[in-house]
């Protein structure tokens, strides 16, 4: 890549607001270093913590989220890939998460989603009470989670969460991009 | 029970629980990469040691700044465990419940845990914003 271009790519990222961008393989490692480096940024621009605090819980889940369900990328090592962005415009914060998923498990996301995107602010905190109380095992086995990520993402975005799924270019059939957007 | 002491890392909690004393505590942050893994025997070693009381008065010192959803709901199931032993021996669990004034998600997970488990006694401590 020239100098040039790079620069271009900085600039351009400056002025649009980007506080923080990765592109990469996702390890609880890398994870962790990367929420540390987060609040830091968070803390020298955002003045009132509790906004800091849902922006960094929305970045922990969609980051843990795509560790735990986008397929390994080679054979011989268990490595997880992934993109997440944080960025700030007009006052609001903007993320969003992207990782590649096994084209089968489209449905399942979707039907997980669709119904919290019908529901009012009210009926998600009462769902995600629901479901902080319901401790039956999921019929959802791929499930790792608490089925509460969603729901957490929902009931922080002061916008109603926004999803996409499109296809990997050479992966049609196999493989599909998940994207996951949340506004703090 | 001897005592169980683990100590922080950048995803996981300080656990300090002193069962000699029943006083336990749990500071930091929160989102390992499986919590289930993590907590499933600290709440074992807990629920075990409630067992072999008869009343005694426990102290729960719950001090954490972030926790991820999966870890939300395992301490809404520890929690439970607190509950079901202050039902049978009424008056002997305090939760202090300490949160930052400005962070509301930790208080309205402690005003839920309030709402639902009613036999402990919860003690809401606001702490100044740093």
């Amino acid at each position: 890549m020239l100098i040039d271009l790079f620069t271009v790519f900085r600039e351009e990222a400056d002025a649009n607001g980007i506080v923080f961008y990765y592109s990469g393989i996702l390890s609880q490692n890398v994870i962790t270093t990367m929420s540390e480096s987060l609040k830091q940024k968070l803390q020298i621009q955002d003045e009132k913590g509790a906004r800091s605090r849902k922006v960094f819980s929305t970045f922990i889940e969609m980051v843990q989220n795509a560790m735990h369900y986008s397929p390994s990328m080679h054979e011989s090592i268990d490595t997880k890939e992934g993109s997440i962005i944080v960025s700030k415009k007009e006052d609001k914060y903007f993320l969003i998460c992207a990782n590649f998923i096994q084209k089968q498990h489209e449905n399942r996301i979707r039907d997980k989603i669709e119904p919290i995107l019908k529901m009012s602010i009210e009926e998600i905190k009462q769902a995600y009470r629901a479901q902080l109380k319901n401790d039956q095992h999921s019929d959802d086995t791929i499930s790792k989670g608490a089925g509460l990520g969603f729901l957490t993402l929902a009931r922080d975005s002061i916008e109603p969460i926004e999803y996409a799924f499109r296809d990997v270019i050479g992966y049609e059939n196999e493989l599909s991009c998940f994207y996951l957007k949340a506004t703090i | 029970m001897t005592d169980l002491y683990i100590p922080a890392t950048s995803d996981t909690p300080e656990i300090n629980f002193k069962f000699s004393r029943n006083t336990l505590s749990m500071s930091g942050e929160a989102y390992p990469e499986n919590g289930v893994e993590f907590f499933r025997p600290i709440l074992r070693q807990l629920q075990s040691h409630l067992k072999s009381l008869s009343g005694d008065t426990i102290e729960f010192n719950f001090q954490l700044t972030y926790f991820n959803s999966v870890s939300t709901k395992i301490f809404y199931s520890m929690f439970e465990l607190l509950n079901e032993y202050a039902k049978n021996h009424p008056n002997s669990v305090l939760l202090n419940w300490h949160h930052d004034e400005e962070d509301d998600m930790i208080l309205d997970f402690g005003l839920d845990i309030q709402e639902d488990f009613t036999w402990i006694d919860f003690n809401a401590i606001t702490l100044a914003s740093a």
